[in-house]
């Protein structure tokens, strides 16, 4: 709208009544979106909520005998989230602090269009790699007979998700000021406090967004975690052993949608189980919404 | 936001043009040529189909899409209407059926295979080369996760699993455990086609799984079978022809009564010469000479 209105300046009604009708489309177009997807997944649910006896909340899947336990994929979805998060979030910042406050601005363009080509990676591709690759290293370097485990598919979602939060991240640290920068050194502060002090503090609520991004894409990914994950149904033992196959939400879907008839428990139990991986989603972005908004109101 | 490129939204270039040109007349052409048959179903069964199709085009001009996805997944989308023809390495089960009581499926056998426990080489060299159906059984459950039990090196047992709705598995599982679907704790890792547990095998130096007869290689080696009676059964062509290795089965294309014509062209040519013979390249064994 601000361009719009910018561009004109002369007030030209009409054509600003249609851009503003055609903007409200489609803002509730995208509300009315989302919202039949949450419906038609809920809907959907709705057989294996109301089976009964289902072991919903278990660790038991077997379709066959009617168990349909959800815990051992939301855990692995979780699991695999936090070391994908532990392995691309301090390297991923690191990065950006050092490509957008030490280098050249050439130098900027040049190592952020790579990354951006890296973004751009279809994931079934980091899939193959980590098929033929990466699982070998891992299961050699852990002296295991297999590399499809819950580690590989964290270390593998880490490498892909970096991109991501690596290019956001440098775009919030690029996008304060230039002048902001200068005043401080005027002032005499050190790079380092120039950082802590100045510039982190005005980018946080975009690292943020990053942040959420890069989750929001390593929970939803599908190919590459199905391919080096190992596919067991079945809770780790113990429990936080990232050496152990497992399963996420995700690659449990990939597997078996095929496999269940439409409108039977088993695809009802398989529907319930996005239901409750969009609503993390959802759950993620509303709580750091409410978390950022309210630490800039303090500042 | 420079990751969202708008550039790259906008190729107006003449080639693009071309290209959509192209492909619309493409569609075109695909609707008035006689229709496709689309295949899709067991990856044990789909490189017979898909050898045989080769030639199958060649001859009569009618494409053919051959897909895997597994025996489960062939008769999903052949009763929801998705392919023409599902391949299937079990029977469909009972509740498969219940599942589709309307529609009326005929199966066809097209070749015969045996599923066969499979080791990997180290093992299989350490002097592991036959074992009792009692005994997989006992990996499988977990109450076995040692080689050495059974005369092979001190070395932790990997147990290879597919997924349940996989043939070449409830085949497996029926004759070991039982039960097609039996649920297995002893299961260290779970694949899917043939072609990802022979890979995870082949990886693996002390791994046991079960793979079509036509998928063993140097690196993945069948076990013999220990019976009751202590003959032991090697799991050779003659054995799966006579039928005495205990996971014998037959390979199955299935389809509904209301198939296409050209649907029933390619299943009467896979059972005519040049099908069988395809079958035979793939290392299954034929139905009819």
């Amino acid at each position: 709208m601000n361009t719009v209105s910018l561009l004109n300046a002369k007030p030209a009604p009409r054509r600003r009544d249609a851009t503003k009708a055609y903007c409200q489309a489609s803002a509730v177009l995208s509300i009315v979106i989302v919202s039949v997807i949450l419906l038609t997944l809920l809907i959907q649910s709705l057989p294996v909520l109301l089976s009964g006896d289902n072991g919903l909340f278990g660790a038991r899947w077997n379709p066959d005998e009617g168990k349909f336990g959800i815990i051992a994929p939301l855990f692995g979805s979780v699991f695999v989230m936090l070391i994908a998060t532990i392995i691309a979030f301090p390297i991923g910042l690191l990065t950006a602090i050092y490509i957008s406050e030490t280098r050249s601005s050439k130098l900027r363009r040049v190592i952020k269009s790579i990354l951006e080509l890296l973004a751009g990676i279809p994931s079934i591709v980091y899939g193959l790699i980590g098929v033929a690759y990466l699982n070998v290293w891992v299961a050699d370097l852990f002296d295991l007979q297999s590399g499809r485990i819950i580690l590989t598919a964290g270390i593998l979602l880490g490498i892909m998700i970096l991109p991501t939060f690596l290019t956001l991240t440098e775009d919030a640290l690029s996008a304060v000021p230039q002048r902001y920068r200068e005043n401080a050194k005027s002032l005499g502060m050190y790079r380092h406090e120039v950082f802590k002090g100045i510039i982190f503090p005005q980018a946080k609520v975009g690292i943020a967004g990053a942040g959420l991004l890069a989750l929001g894409r390593a929970l939803g990914e599908t190919m590459a975690v199905m391919l080096v994950i190992g596919s067991l149904d079945r809770l780790p033992s113990p429990l936080f052993n990232p050496l152990s196959s497992g399963q996420t939400i995700t690659s449990k879907l990939g597997r078996e949608v095929g496999e269940s008839a439409f409108g039977s428990v088993h695809f009802s139990a398989l529907v319930f189980m996005s239901f409750i991986l969009v609503s993390i989603t959802i759950a993620l972005t509303i709580l750091s919404h409410y978390f950022l908004t309210r630490k800039q109101a303090d500042v | 936001m420079s990751l969202l490129n708008p550039e790259l939204g906008l190729i107006r270039s003449s080639m693009f043009q071309k290209s959509i040109l192209g492909l619309s007349a493409l569609i075109l052409a695909a609707c008035s040529a006689p229709e496709a048959v689309n295949v899709s179903g067991s990856s044990t069964v789909l490189p017979a189909v898909s050898l045989a199709a080769d030639a199958f085009v060649k001859e009569t001009g009618i494409s053919v899409v051959v897909n895997a996805g597994g025996s489960g997944s062939g008769f999903n989308q052949l009763a929801e209407g998705q392919t023409d023809i599902g391949m299937m390495s079990r029977d469909i089960t009972a509740s498969e059926l219940e599942k589709f009581k309307t529609i009326n499926f005929t199966r066809t056998a097209i070749g015969r295979d045996a599923v066969v426990p499979t080791i990997s080489s180290e093992i299989y060299e350490a002097g592991v080369k036959a074992l009792t159906l009692s005994q997989i059984a006992d990996i499988y459950s977990g109450r076995v996760d040692n080689w050495a039990e059974f005369g092979g090196p001190d070395r932790a047992i990997f147990a290879v699993d597919k997924e349940a709705s996989r043939g070449t598995r409830q085949i497996f599982m029926g004759v070991v455990m039982g039960n097609p679907k039996a649920e297995t704790p002893g299961t260290d890792l779970v694949t899917g086609s043939n072609n990802e547990e022979q890979t995870a095998l082949t990886q693996s130096d002390s791994g046991i799984g079960m793979l079509s007869f036509a998928w063993l290689n140097e690196d993945v080696r069948g076990l013999s079978i220990i019976l009751d009676d202590g003959r032991v059964i090697a799991p050779s062509l003659e054995n799966i022809r006579n039928g005495s290795f205990p996971f014998v089965r037959d390979l199955l294309v299935i389809t509904r009564s209301d198939m296409k014509p050209t649907a029933q062209q390619f299943i009467d040519y896979l059972l005519g010469p040049e099908g069988q013979d395809a079958v035979e390249q793939s290392g299954y064994i034929k139905v009819s000479e």
